[in-house]
């Protein structure tokens, strides 16, 4: 167990420092001069040629390739993602804003995805094949075609213009999260009704449940005790997929109802090509992303023990 | 797999006939016309400079469509060769291109898109690189699953002392198992690849106006939300309608391919 816990910590960090490298690669080669950019932005109007060079210098931008590397990953390993290069201030209390808008609504569209899922899969597998578990399948198939920023629009059409129950832009009140959340969860319900049910399935035709069955156990308790923590695995799964999901439909979500939340910020910076915001919003969403992998990963070996032993 | 064939045909026959059907010029501007309601003249209405909405949907299909099959496809082919590069060369071979699968893996895709494209400038160029970057990794797991499994199989071993070329065996004895299984992942990074495509679009990184593409005419429409709501219906049903499809058809694959294991 130890060594495999090594081996997944090593595969993060590999990946976490790879992640860092692609990064600083992208910013490094992406076309135009960074340092006019950042000038343009800073100091809003044509600007010469030697105080471009200033900045140039003061961003680190003149070094080479490796110099500017390690001193951009030295402060970093740190936990310091250093000054935006347009105002100067540094980037983590920024960041930290953003995530603060951001997290409360990937927890409450998982909560919503969550909440409408798992009853409508127990519903739809009670009887495989009824009109409700086609209904379930086919409300799911369509939920998982819909691309979050259409359906974020059509919510906005129904509920905040047509019948104005519910506030769209900004993120002034607690209201204002519900449209939003409401849009992402709705996507992440659609797949997870999807996972589960044919988890479910597969769950119930499992070789020894007939067993049990014949030796008098009752249906309930089957259920519970192995059609559940089987149904469980591909779920556990799905949340690394979900997280994925979220993180893809926060971007447009986002700009759709104007939360200045974390894409928001991204989006910006991309414009005013600030490197240091930008590189700190990839390397967190990547941490994020690594983190929870490692950790479905091992909650995946304690539900499933055989699959720590095919790969060990 | 008919399914499958299908469904491309149809799409490949919407992306290339498309156009011709379209009975405007989905760039004419026409402002006396704007915003007009679906008529017996512009049967989906007009947009905000008067273009016609259903030669736009039409002349789309070619960009959200015919871009999405480039780019999924590119995907296949890259994603395939790594995987069969990591499953057939050392240990350390695998380990390391492993790594770099999973440290391309571990950026969301949509924002290392949002990312890589804005950071090229938005074009239609810097969108094909974008989503092509990000979508090769699932290949590359899936076929070196197969390839690691395959390569310890009797006939393949067989047919390497046999002094089969490399090539010969890998078109003989590794296409046939791993083109359905392939299919299967290409269906969903297809799909995946309109919404990214349109997700892009819509957030004005991807395809520029006035080219018609899904997501930049839901952005333009965004605006008259509240004068010509169905406006914004129209693109946004476009691609639902052809990721539905794309879906099911790749989910009937999967179930046909899942009995025909059943049966050997």
């Amino acid at each position: 167990m130890i060594g495999i816990l090594a081996n997944l910590l090593l595969r993060a960090v590999v990946v976490l420092v790879g992640a860092a490298l692609v990064t600083f690669v992208l910013l490094w080669h992406a076309p135009g001069d960074p340092a006019l950019a950042i000038a343009m932005a800073r100091y809003n109007a044509v600007v010469p040629a030697d105080v471009i060079d200033v900045v140039r210098a003061e961003a680190g931008l003149d070094a080479g390739f490796w110099p500017a590397f390690k001193a951009w990953i030295t402060p970093l390993l740190m936990g310091d993602f250093g000054r935006s290069s347009v105002t100067g201030r540094d980037v983590w209390p920024e960041l930290l804003t953003a995530i603060s808008y951001t997290v409360p609504l990937a927890l409450s569209a998982l909560l919503v995805g969550v909440l409408l899922s798992v009853p409508l899969a127990l519903v739809a597998t009670r009887r495989p094949g009824s009109w409700l578990d086609r209904g379930a399948v086919a409300l799911a198939s369509i939920g998982v075609a819909i691309p979050a920023f259409w359906l974020g629009l059509l919510l906005i059409l129904l509920f905040a213009v047509q019948l104005g129950w519910l506030p769209a832009m900004g993120a002034r009140t607690h209201a204002h999260i519900i449209l939003p959340a409401l849009t992402l969860g709705l996507g992440v319900a659609a797949s997870l009704t999807r996972i589960l049910r044919s988890g479910i399935l597969e769950a119930r035709e499992q070789p020894f449940l007939p067993a049990f069955r014949r030796r008098g156990v009752a249906g309930r308790d089957i259920e519970r005790d192995h059609v559940a923590p089987h149904a469980a695995v591909p779920f556990v799964t799905v949340f690394g997929l979900e997280l994925a999901f979220l993180l893809e439909g926060i971007v447009v979500v986002e700009v759709i109802f104007a939360r200045p939340g974390l894409a928001s910020f991204l989006v910006s910076a991309i414009g005013a090509r600030d490197f240091p915001k930008v590189q700190a919003v990839v390397l967190v969403t990547a941490g994020v992303f690594v983190v929870v992998n490692l950790l479905i990963d091992l909650f995946y070996r304690l539900l499933d023990p055989r699959i720590g032993e095919r790969d060990a | 797999m008919r399914s499958v064939i299908t469904l491309i045909c149809v799409f490949v026959g919407l992306a290339t006939l498309g156009p011709m059907l379209a009975p405007y010029d989905p760039t004419q501007i026409d402002i006396p016309n704007r915003l007009s309601a679906p008529s017996a003249a512009h049967w989906l209405g007009t947009d905000a400079i008067g273009r016609d909405i259903l030669s736009r949907l039409l002349h789309g299909a070619r960009w959200s469509l015919g871009l999405a099959f480039l780019i999924s496809v590119t995907g296949l082919v890259i994603g395939s060769l790594v995987g069969l590069l990591a499953a057939l060369g050392g240990r350390a071979t695998d380990w390391a291109v492993m790594r770099v699968t999973d440290t391309f893996l571990a950026f969301p895709e949509l924002v290392a898109s949002v990312v890589i494209a804005g950071l090229l400038g938005a074009s239609t160029g810097s969108l094909i690189f974008a989503l092509t970057v990000t979508s090769w990794m699932r290949y590359a797991r899936v076929a070196r699953g197969i390839g690691l499994s395959l390569k310890t199989r009797g006939y393949v071993i067989q047919a390497r002392l046999a002094g089969l070329s490399p090539w010969a065996i890998a078109r003989w004895h590794y296409l046939p198992s791993l083109l359905p299984s392939l299919t299967v992942v290409w269906t969903g990074m297809f799909a995946r690849a309109i919404l990214g495509i349109s997700a892009l679009g819509f957030l004005g990184f991807g395809v520029q106006p006035p080219m018609p593409e899904w997501g930049t005419m839901l952005l333009d429409a965004r605006i008259h939300m509240r004068s010509t709501p169905l406006q914004m219906i129209w693109p946004g049903l476009a691609i639902v309608i052809c990721v539905l499809a794309i879906n099911l058809s790749g989910d009937a694959l999967r179930d046909a391919l899942a009995k025909q294991e059943d049966r050997g």
